[in-house]
């Protein structure tokens, strides 16, 4: 039924965008004339090239230097023709070789009418400043230029902006809009971006020998932001795959990074949380639990209570480990918040390292212990099965104000109930029901 | 050119060649109509630029120094009356450049960089630039002498900046290779290929050069933005790119000595392992990107020794080969290092068995791997002396360690001062 529902709306949104682009290009065909065809296939090359390879230049955050394409096109092509030539280009864009792969059919719908839309009244906005540009000389002309190039950047990233969350909104579920949620940062770059383009634009139209020595730059310039994306993937990749294996050889803590990763990314989300800070939390959660990975196995699987002496090799072990880690300039931030995601909210607990008595954990670490003690009950340890979802609330809200931050615990039932995911046995509500039980079954789950 | 470092020790070399710029400067200065202010304004902006580096994955130290010189022969021209447009003023260039480069010889020494460096950077720019400057103003003379339209001659001045840039990369990357290899002893392919690995940055470099000496005639001071912010973009991006390379080798470090801060392997045993395995792979000819596996690989060779974390398998007992298996299996997990995985897995196996031709599946880096890491094993575990250690070496030379590594491990033992040749 749901399921229905979204088709029915994504049918109405693509045939929506695709009249309104239609429709748009229709009206720059009988208003303006064509731009020279081989000046297009040069500026439409180029677009095409940056429009399907987005690059990653901050967490989640793709950027194209798509607009600025566009707007160099515009004013090397020159009033009359600008508008139809860039909206003709835009098309290109909305034929990316994943959506193929995918066999998706309404993005490249949807998006073939938001971009022909987003162009076609960027640069019509830009024409205006255009006229009066040509129709001035000396620094007045770049000034024109400049302004309206970056008018017409902010124009191009607002509708632009508009129809992509319209288009997700409607069709796809509410999580999904996060990575678009931060529009306050892609709005200077679009502005800069559009800046630089209209300024090379008008460049071309005095010296155009220079236009292939920009397309160098930029084209360096991009394939290094690639190879910058994708070695910070594989950096992360790398550790997450070291921890996972790692972690793999335990029986009752495998999966256990990966879910508190995953729940402290939920609540950072729902703390609206973006960028690096998040990119931080989400390392901080792969490697809270490294330092175990060096301490002896009979000491983590040990019953009973550990002896004082068993208690400080965990310890040095632990924080061994995590020094390492801390060498690496990067990853200090991180490691700072893993090893204070002991210490509680009230300050008191036991503090990691560069931990004072008393001083509040930092937001990061608040979330990082909710996410622990959080996975810790829903899951079956050696000591006991796991316990119910809603005993691990009751248990987090009664310490809620001493050890964990009251914030923190209710973005993590908010974060869960948005993704509609359920955590824990169904029933057992009792930390004594549930370690009987453990202690029936000790023979089976050690395997 | 011989070892730059004893080169530069005696104090009569920097003066004699001091001397030398200021008087070809002079000698130029004469032989041009451009202003001495004009001139003057280029060579301090020269100076200046070579204190700003960029980050290059060779480590050699590419400044905008580079920029401010491809500039000069489209700024710099002879515009009087019967001069044909964009012929280049080499007189001028020339002065400019000996002052420029005499005052980066100045900057740096005053900024106490390594004397023998400063000297090896301004002579391989000089001589770089040089070509340059004669070859772009050669092609645009030729030019001038056909039957070009004045209005192409911009599109010849491209042509012309594009194969002059080449030229100078050429010698640039060449002379870099040369003059490391005078200090370091490292095979000349392996330091060229690192050079040219730089390319997009020199590219970068270049280009915005040009792009601002086009501008500048036309454009004035609109120039600096047009060709500033297109490169303030790449220099970014490489600040980028190279500061997670480092990062992404620093964390792979640190999660390969886990083992070892787990009592569970010899401490310090990969760092050493892998510090040796990627001079034997330099000295045997890999390729940058091999030497990088090949580190990653030595690295990550024990980290299979978590496993022993688990008191049962201590128990059971393990062999060399159950090491490695583990150590791949662990490797393998992380995506992008699955050709690392291949090398680990490799690293127990003998290059050849009884009655067998040698394997030539085997990877290089495998063998290396296994022949350092003995080497440690001896050094630092059994308490061998460095010689005894090449001895256990070689006598496994019919099985174990390939003896082109051991030959090779020999080189870089006798490099490093341990065993005289």
């Amino acid at each position: 039924m749901q399921l229905h529902g979204a088709k029915r709306r994504k049918i109405q949104i693509a045939a929506l965008y695709a009249v309104l682009g239609s429709a748009v290009l229709a009206a720059l065909i009988w208003q303006e004339t064509f731009p020279s065809i081989s000046l297009w296939l040069a500026f439409a090359a180029a677009f095409a090239f940056f429009d399907w390879r987005s690059v990653e230049v901050n967490d989640r955050m793709l950027m194209s230097p798509t607009v600025m394409v566009a707007l160099t096109a515009a004013v090397a092509f020159g009033p009359g023709t600008a508008a139809l030539g860039v909206a003709a280009m835009a098309p290109l864009g909305a034929f990316s070789a994943d959506d193929f792969r995918q066999r998706r059919w309404f993005q490249p719908i949807a998006n073939f009418g938001q971009m022909v839309v987003t162009a076609g009244v960027s640069v019509f906005v830009l024409e205006w400043f255009l006229e009066r540009a040509l129709a001035s000389i000396g620094d007045t002309f770049w000034l024109w230029i400049a302004g309206g190039s970056a008018v017409a950047a902010t124009v191009y990233g607002l509708i632009n902006y508009t129809f992509v969350t319209v288009a997700v909104r409607a069709v796809f579920e509410k999580r999904d809009l996060r990575p678009w949620s931060n529009l306050g940062q892609l709005l200077p770059s679009y502005l800069l971006m559009g800046f630089v383009g209209g300024l090379l634009g008008a460049t071309y139209t005095i010296l155009p020998v220079v236009l292939p020595l920009v397309f160098v730059m930029f084209i360096v310039g991009y394939l290094s932001f690639a190879s910058y994306g994708q070695l910070r993937e594989a950096h992360e990749a790398t550790l997450r795959g070291f921890i996972k294996a790692l972690e793999a050889k335990d029986l009752y803590t495998r999966g256990h990074t990966e879910r508190v990763a995953y729940f402290a990314q939920l609540v950072g989300e729902e703390m609206r949380f973006t960028g690096t800070r998040l990119e931080r939390l989400r390392w901080a959660a792969l490697i809270h639990d490294v330092g175990k990975l060096a301490v002896p196995r009979d000491l983590i699987r040990k019953k009973g209570k550990l002896t004082e002496d068993e208690y400080e090799e965990l310890q040095v072990h632990a924080h061994v480990v995590e020094e390492i880690l801390a060498e690496v300039e990067f990853l200090r931030p991180m490691v700072e918040i893993a090893s204070s995601h002991h210490s509680h909210y009230d300050g008191g607990g036991y503090g990691g390292v560069g931990h004072t008595h008393g001083e509040q954990p930092s937001p990061e670490a608040c979330i990082l212990a909710v996410a622990d003690a959080f996975d810790a009950m829903t899951s079956t340890r050696s000591y006991r099965m796991a316990l119910s979802q809603d005993y691990a609330f009751s248990e987090l809200r009664r310490n809620a104000g001493s050890q964990f931050d009251p914030v923190v615990v209710e973005a993590l039932s908010r974060a869960l109930g948005r993704v509609t995911e359920r955590y824990g046995s169904p029933h057992l509500a009792s930390e004594e029901e549930a370690r009987r039980l453990a202690e029936g079954r000790q023979v089976t789950s050690r395997g | 050119m011989g070892d730059p470092t004893v080169r530069v020790k005696s104090p009569i070399v920097p003066v004699v060649w001091a001397l030398g710029s200021a008087a070809l400067a002079y000698l130029l200065m004469g032989k041009t109509e451009m202003p001495l202010l004009e001139v003057g304004v280029w060579a301090i902006l020269l100076a200046e630029a070579s204190l700003v580096s960029l980050p290059a994955s060779s480590g050699n130290r590419l400044s905008l120094a580079f920029a401010v010189s491809a500039a000069l022969p489209f700024v710099l021209t002879l515009d009087g009356t019967g001069d044909l447009p964009g012929t280049v003023d080499l007189a001028a260039a020339g002065a400019a450049s000996a002052m420029g480069l005499l005052g980066t010889w100045m900057f740096r020494t005053l900024r106490s960089d390594p004397a023998d460096e400063v000297m090896a950077a301004v002579l391989r720019h000089g001589f770089g630039v040089a070509a340059y400057l004669v070859v772009f103003a050669g092609i645009v003379s030729i030019a001038h002498s056909l039957p070009v339209p004045d209005g192409n001659i911009d599109w010849v001045r491209l042509f012309a900046f594009s194969v002059a840039a080449s030229l100078w990369f050429l010698i640039e990357t060449s002379f870099w290779a040369f003059m490391v290899f005078g200090r370091n002893r490292l095979s000349r392919r392996y330091l060229w290929l690192l050079a040219v690995k730089d390319w997009a940055v020199v590219l970068s470099l270049l280009t915005s050069g040009a792009l601002f000496g086009f501008a500048w005639g036309e454009l004035g001071f609109w120039a600096v933005i047009i060709a500033g912010i297109p490169y303030g973009f790449a220099h970014l991006a490489f600040y980028r790119s190279q500061e997670s390379r480092r990062t992404y080798g620093q964390t792979i470090r640190a999660l390969s000595r886990i083992p070892e801060v787990a009592g569970l392997s010899p401490k310090g045993h990969s760092d050493r392992t892998s510090g040796m395995a990627i001079e034997v792979g330099q000295d045997l000819g890999m390729t940058p990107d091999e030497v990088t596996d090949l580190q990653y690989s030595a690295l990550m060779h024990d980290i299979g020794r978590i496993t022993l974390n688990e008191p049962s398998i201590l128990k059971m007992g393990f062999t060399d080969e159950d090491i490695a298996r583990w150590g791949a299996e662990i490797v393998a997990e992380a995506p992008y290092l699955s050709h690392v995985a291949t090398l680990v897995r490799q690293q127990h196996q003998p290059y050849r068995r009884p009655g067998e031709e040698r394997d030539i599946e085997l990877p290089m880096a495998s063998k290396i791997i296994k022949a350092t890491s003995a080497y440690d094993h001896a050094t630092m575990e059994l308490g061998f002396s460095p010689l005894e250690a090449l001895e256990v070496l070689h006598r496994g030379a019919a099985y174990d360690f390939d003896p082109d590594v051991v030959q090779a491990v020999r080189r870089v033992l006798e490099r490093r001062g341990v065993v005289s040749a």
